[in-house]
């Protein structure tokens, strides 16, 4: 990635031009032509650094409620554990992480019976018989705005 | 939400195009104007429904290889003041209060991204010492498990 590359990622980051031709005018601020923003945005998703581009919704205000959840396996259950929890469309992210518990993952689910649905099966299928959980009270920040 | 929104919507979910006119092709797919699917998006950002518009990033393939959630224990009269100050900084992409279980007393929560460990490090004892905070508790992220945008719209309803 060269100096262009990030100063197009900053600025996809940020917000992106609801124009009908969006990588025009973020060429036009970065002495790009259209062609070459698009390819270089392909190259940095091609490459990974660009997961996803596109809206963002606030799953509260479509009717969703996102939980984060975590609970704590043994090292050879990790990689089961993970793959009961993540069968499910309504986890999101799940991460390994050090200390204790160790994996950390999201459920946004339309209603709590469906969240007490998904725990109570991930339980099942893992023999882990304690999730912790921790809906969010309040919201401060969620983007990540890195270069 | 009518009927036309959620279509357009339920298209875009998946992320924009990479062609000059992306919103053309929802359009085309949706049976409406290049005009009125702008208009959609402009109408439902303003109102929050979508929270923003853009890229998201993977952090360790932007060289930002130490990442952890850092978990702090903030006391309730504090948790704005900490809240509004830590959501300026660039290293933190997440930062909540939230509920816990009763043998957990960290309620503040922050995803923070460092170039290097030591880097890591720096940021949590700035962070530390600038709002004399109570304990905190550090969960580096060893491996991404699994990472996906939620899809809310079902294209069957159509």
């Amino acid at each position: 990635m060269d100096e262009k590359d990030h100063e197009i990622l900053q600025m996809l980051q940020g917000s992106f031009p609801l124009d009908s031709e969006p990588y025009r005018v973020i060429g036009d601020k970065l002495w790009l032509d259209e062609v070459s923003v698009i390819s270089r945005i392909a190259r940095m998703i091609e490459s990974g650094a660009i997961r996803y581009l596109g809206p963002f919704f606030d799953s509260r205000k479509l009717g969703y409620n996102g939980c984060l959840a975590a609970m704590n396996v043994v090292p050879e259950q990790i990689e089961s554990a993970a793959a009961a929890i993540n069968q499910f469309s309504e986890v999101t992210h799940n991460y390994l992480r050090e200390g204790k518990p160790n994996l950390w993952f999201t459920v946004i689910a339309p209603s709590n019976e469906r969240r007490e649905e998904i725990f109570a099966a991930i339980k099942k299928a893992t023999g882990v018989d304690e999730i912790m959980i921790f809906p969010s009270k309040k919201l401060y920040k969620v983007k990540v705005d890195l270069d | 939400m009518d009927a036309k929104t959620r279509q357009v919507l339920c298209e875009l979910q998946d992320g924009f195009k990479l062609e000059t006119r992306p919103f053309k092709r929802i359009a085309n797919q949706v049976g409406c104007s290049e005009e009125e699917v702008l208009k959609i998006l402009v109408r439902n950002r303003d109102d929050g429904l979508i929270r923003r518009i853009g890229a998201a990033v993977r952090p360790a393939l932007l060289g930002h290889t130490s990442n952890a959630l850092v978990v702090w224990e903030v006391s309730a009269g504090r948790v704005d003041e900490v809240g509004a100050a830590l959501s300026e900084m660039r290293e933190i992409s997440h930062c909540y209060e939230r509920e816990c279980p009763p043998n957990w007393p960290y309620n503040f929560f922050t995803m923070i991204h460092a170039r290097s460990d030591d880097e890591l490090e720096q940021i949590i004892a700035d962070i530390f010492q600038r709002f004399s905070l109570g304990q905190y508790k550090v969960l580096r992220t060893v491996k991404e498990l699994k990472k996906t945008s939620m899809r809310y719209f079902e294209a069957a309803e159509k």
